[in-house]
């Protein structure tokens, strides 16, 4: 299973829940699958996916799921520390990881050799972490939600990206959609 | 309140003016208020790791419908270009940006100095307001300046110096 595989068995989950989409593929990739007004896609800053969720958790009572990917956590590893000691039940960090930078042309990242990220949420102080594959991590991802607690779900897929263009919605239309569905 | 301290009066003005949310990155300039914020119930506050983090839990908080404040050094604006261009001020989010400003006498720290002197001209290049706070009479413009972030959907900064802070409790 690969990253779009992963998606689109994830969208009836993210239904009723608010997602902040990882720059890039990812977010194009979602976009294509189903676009819906509880969709933040985050058009830049990578790496700060994880962050924009966890302060939209502390501020809605709503469920918050951040679609994260290997190469941002790695690139914001702090994330992990304040997730492990402030997040509130309502987060669920979701990392699809495929081992590569994909929207940059699939170079490997670290997870891809000796480095792992649930081990790293763990020590981050993280006490609800599970790494599962593709295709069991909609079910996992569903028991997360239903559990109200914060959770890290590292979900293992293959690199692969389907060539779609940029999410077409003007920045300012995407905030002011997504802030009414809060 | 002549004798309340200059950190208590920070607070009570950036609160008053709206803001519920706080992150901080450590500064020793800071840490009155820090402490403050760390035992004060009516708001949201934790600590971050690294200024971009920051920003990106701010972006989240005003996505939730929170006025966010960030308090960092000075220094911790070059960490932090790319989050205020492509996440702060390309979705419109205001955001307080309250930062000492290690440029100034009483600095100690020869190091801190080059980033303090370029943080307000990086801040104009970025066209983001700033307020800076010299003496205790400029804080009143504090709540003016957020309520201008709000209408012009923005971040907004205001800078501490040493001298202001100099004796603070």
């Amino acid at each position: 299973m690969n990253r779009f595989e992963l998606i689109e068995s994830l969208v009836p989950v993210l239904e009723d829940t608010l997602v902040v989409c990882n720059i890039g593929i990812p977010s194009q990739e979602l976009f294509a699958i189903c676009d819906r007004e509880n969709h933040f896609y985050m058009l830049g800053s990578m790496g700060l996916c994880s962050s924009i969720g966890l302060g939209l958790a502390l501020t809605t009572n709503k469920s918050v799921v951040a679609l994260e990917g290997d190469g941002a956590v790695l690139m914001n590893l702090g994330t992990l520390a304040t997730i492990g000691n402030r997040a509130p039940d309502n987060l669920v960090l979701l990392v699809i990881d495929n081992g590569s930078y994909g929207s940059t042309g699939d170079q490997a990242t670290y997870t891809s050799e000796a480095t792992s990220l649930a081990v790293m949420a763990r020590g981050g102080g993280c006490s609800n972490v599970i790494e599962c594959s593709g295709e069991t991590t909609a079910g996992v991802l569903a028991d997360a939600l239903s559990a109200k607690q914060a959770s890290v779900i590292v979900s293992k897929v293959i690199p692969g990206n389907r060539p779609l263009p940029v999410v077409p919605i003007h920045p300012i239309v995407l905030r002011e959609r997504f802030k009414k569905v809060i | 309140m002549a004798n309340q301290s200059i950190s208590s009066q920070l607070v009570d003005k950036l609160k008053s003016a709206g803001v519920n949310f706080f992150v901080s990155v450590p500064c020793k300039l800071l840490a009155g208020q820090i402490r403050l914020l760390e035992e004060d119930t009516d708001v949201c506050y934790l600590p971050v790791t690294r200024e971009e983090e920051g920003f990106g839990i701010c972006a989240g908080a005003s996505l939730g419908g929170y006025m966010p404040c960030i308090l960092m050094q000075d220094s911790g604006l070059g960490n932090s270009v790319n989050a205020l261009k492509s996440l702060v001020q390309f979705f419109q989010l205001p955001v307080v940006m309250l930062m000492s400003y290690r440029g100034s006498p009483g600095e100690p720290v020869p190091a801190q100095v080059p980033m303090g002197l370029l943080a307000p001209e990086l801040l104009r290049l970025m066209q983001i307001p700033i307020l800076h706070c010299h003496q205790t009479m400029d804080l009143d413009n504090i709540a003016p300046l957020i309520e201008h972030a709000r209408v012009a959907e923005s971040p907004v900064a205001i800078f501490i110096d040493f001298q202001l802070m100099e004796g603070d409790a």
